[in-house]
């Protein structure tokens, strides 16, 4: 019991190291940075838009202390509705990115980096005492591997301007799920067969998904819905379904594989009926979840905006077209290759395991 | 014909063919888990109080997605029980973010998307955005105490003679490696998702500072990490659990009669 209480401890310390690293780190900043002193609310109104919404436009006047340039206070005017969708009302304590110009300093956005830091403490302390300290190193070193690759990728394709998007996200996708497997699992027969069952099961729903499009001539598709887009979208939205299901489809066959390497540990003397039947059973029980992981992260998105155009008049059918459309398409191409992934992984799993003489490890 | 539905039919086809009827229970589920996704957003949309709204339907929507998946009761109901733990955790770690954080709604990079909408429409977005955190953690969080718990019931069937002891080892192994894969899960999707934003923040040229402040990129990290922590809280939990029953009740935690 009070090695436990250490262990929440240690998390609470961590964590509470991270989020004061982002409150003391303005000097690093180029940029005025500057902590809110005092608010005072200046004038409030209400007001009610086109389809009589009631909301609260409030002006208020932020008393800001500078925290890396020599003027020392400033008062700064902000405006927001209370409704927050675009402007945020601030409270005292807050820190605030500020530009300056001729007349004075202005808003740039709020400071989050101490948010960031704090759960990335919370999240890296708790792995520690989870993990071993080895699957630990590999773990960490896997997502900073990953997101490093990723990003470069990224950069590339943002800078340059006739980059065939979709093979190099596939090679991409080839070399960020070996990675993983190999930085979890190690170098071996379990990651091997984890990384052939993943890359097979992805390529079958992507393919299916590129089929079923040709076929169709992507009738019911709103590829223009997509946003932030910078590009001709189609591309884009394969290498973003690839990406996406990867990890899915990887977790799905990384749990099936664990398992049945957890069966061998225990005892060695066992048929490919037994593994083929085990692989399924356990690949049927977190199936349904595991849709419903990337199911529910696509549909928690898009909440705010149903509201929002829900309060602008709209109706179901137009908002599920606007804001739904390709994050339906995107869960049930994902839903695709984690379905197909249990056999494939099973079967795969099951014939290299039952093989004589082909793992002694 | 439509693509989207007949992707579908696809999807169907294969739950019954993977799954049998524990399959079509699946597809069953996801439909059934929009109903109290619905009446979340009608019940805001007419100005209850989402804080409130909030966790009673998580909590349905996180029995309709572990009861309706097929698995043996007590694994069941051992995930629902670390499920519901960690939804407490991760709404209070939520509601942290967002008061810290400002992430709530919009800004210039969607100005497309909010063309002609009205943006005073009286509800509290600050609320919105705990909502999408909460929501996109809850299949993470079924998902790793699932996985978890119906491993080590595997493990603890297939070997007649385990011991307390073995359990515990096999489930620091099991936990190790469902952790690495569930986080791998999330991380991957979250890097999908973002690909259109990451591009418009290389090709505009954003500086280092707006990459770890700006509100759309955070918002999305924070609700990674929120899922992370929750799968983390999630697996330890479930083995807990697990463990402690094996310890009350032996090898008789696999009897479904008792229930």
């Amino acid at each position: 019991m009070k090695q436990n209480w250490q262990k929440i401890l240690f998390v609470i310390v961590i964590t509470a190291l991270g989020y004061f690293l982002g409150r003391f780190d303005s000097v690093l900043y180029q940029q005025p940075v500057g902590q809110v002193t005092a608010v005072k609310t200046l004038s409030s109104e209400s007001t009610t838009d086109e389809h009589g919404n009631q909301d609260e436009s409030v002006d208020q006047q932020l008393r800001v202390k500078l925290l890396n340039r020599k003027d020392k206070e400033k008062v700064i005017k902000n405006s927001y509705l209370s409704s927050q969708a675009e402007t945020i009302r601030y409270q005292k304590g807050d820190q605030i990115l500020l530009t300056k110009s001729d007349d004075g300093y202005q808003i740039d956005m709020a400071k989050r980096d101490n948010v960031l830091f704090a759960l990335l403490g919370l999240l890296f302390a708790g792995l520690y005492l989870a993990m071993s300290r080895r699957k630990f190193s590999f773990l960490a070193l896997s997502i900073v591997v990953n997101a490093g690759l990723f990003l470069a990728t990224i950069l590339w394709d943002a800078t340059s301007r006739s980059l065939p998007v979709l093979p190099v996200f596939v090679v991409l996708a080839l070399l960020l799920s070996a990675l993983a497997l190999y930085f979890v699992l190690g170098w071996g027969l379990q990651a091997w067969i984890t990384w052939l069952a993943t890359c097979l099961a992805t390529l079958l729903a992507v393919l299916a998904m590129a089929a079923v499009i040709a076929v169709t001539g992507a009738k019911g598709i709103h590829f223009e819905t997509m946003s932030y887009v910078t590009q001709i979208p189609q591309p884009v939205f394969y290498a973003q379904a690839l990406i996406g299901v990867l990890g899915a489809v990887m977790d799905e066959s990384g749990d099936i594989v664990a398992g049945l390497f957890g069966l061998k540990r225990e005892s060695s003397e066992r048929t490919f009926a037994d593994y083929w039947q085990a692989g399924r059973s356990i690949g049927r029980e977190i199936l349904g979840t595991l849709t419903n992981v990337l199911f529910m992260i696509f549909i928690a998105e898009t909440v705010p905006m149903v509201i929002l155009m829900l309060r602008n008049g709209n109706n179901w059918s137009y908002i599920l077209d606007q804001t739904m459309n390709l994050g339906i398409l995107q869960t049930v191409v994902s839903a695709l290759g984690i379905v197909w992934a249990v056999p494939v992984t099973a079967f795969i799993t099951a014939t290299l395991l039952t093989k004589k003489g082909a793992i002694n490890s | 014909m439509n693509a989207i539905l007949l992707l579908i039919i696809l999807l169907l086809l294969s739950l019954l063919f993977v799954g049998g009827k524990q399959g079509l229970m699946t597809f069953f589920g996801l439909f059934l888990n929009c109903i109290p996704i619905f009446i979340l957003i009608t019940l805001v949309n007419w100005g209850f109080t989402p804080l409130v709204v909030l966790p009673i339907m998580a909590i349905l929507i996180l029995s309709v997605a572990i009861y309706l998946s097929a698995g043996r009761p007590r694994v069941l109901q051992i995930t629902w029980q670390s499920s519901v733990i960690v939804l407490v955790l991760i709404l209070i770690l939520a509601f942290l973010a967002q008061h810290f954080g400002h992430l709530q709604g919009y800004t210039l990079e969607n100005s497309d998307e909010l063309e002609g909408l009205s943006l005073s429409v009286g509800i509290d977005f600050s609320n919105l955005a705990i909502i999408v955190m909460v929501m996109s953690a809850l299949g993470a969080i079924a998902e790793a105490a699932m996985a978890v718990t119906a491993d080590l019931f595997e493990v603890v069937e297939r070997t007649p003679n385990i011991s307390a002891a073995n359990l515990q080892a096999q489930g620091k192994v099991i936990g190790e490696q469902i952790l690495g894969t569930a986080i791998n899960t999330l991380f991957f999707g979250m890097l999908g998702a973002n690909i259109p934003l990451l591009v418009w923040f290389f090709r505009l040229h954003y500086s280092f500072s707006e990459f770890m402040n700006g509100k759309l990129l955070i918002f999305e990290v924070v609700t990674m990490l929120l899922g992370m922590i929750g799968i983390l809280c999630s697996i330890t939990i479930a083995i807990f659990l697990v463990e402690h029953a094996f310890h009350r009740e032996g090898r008789g935690i696999l009897n479904e009669s008792d229930l």
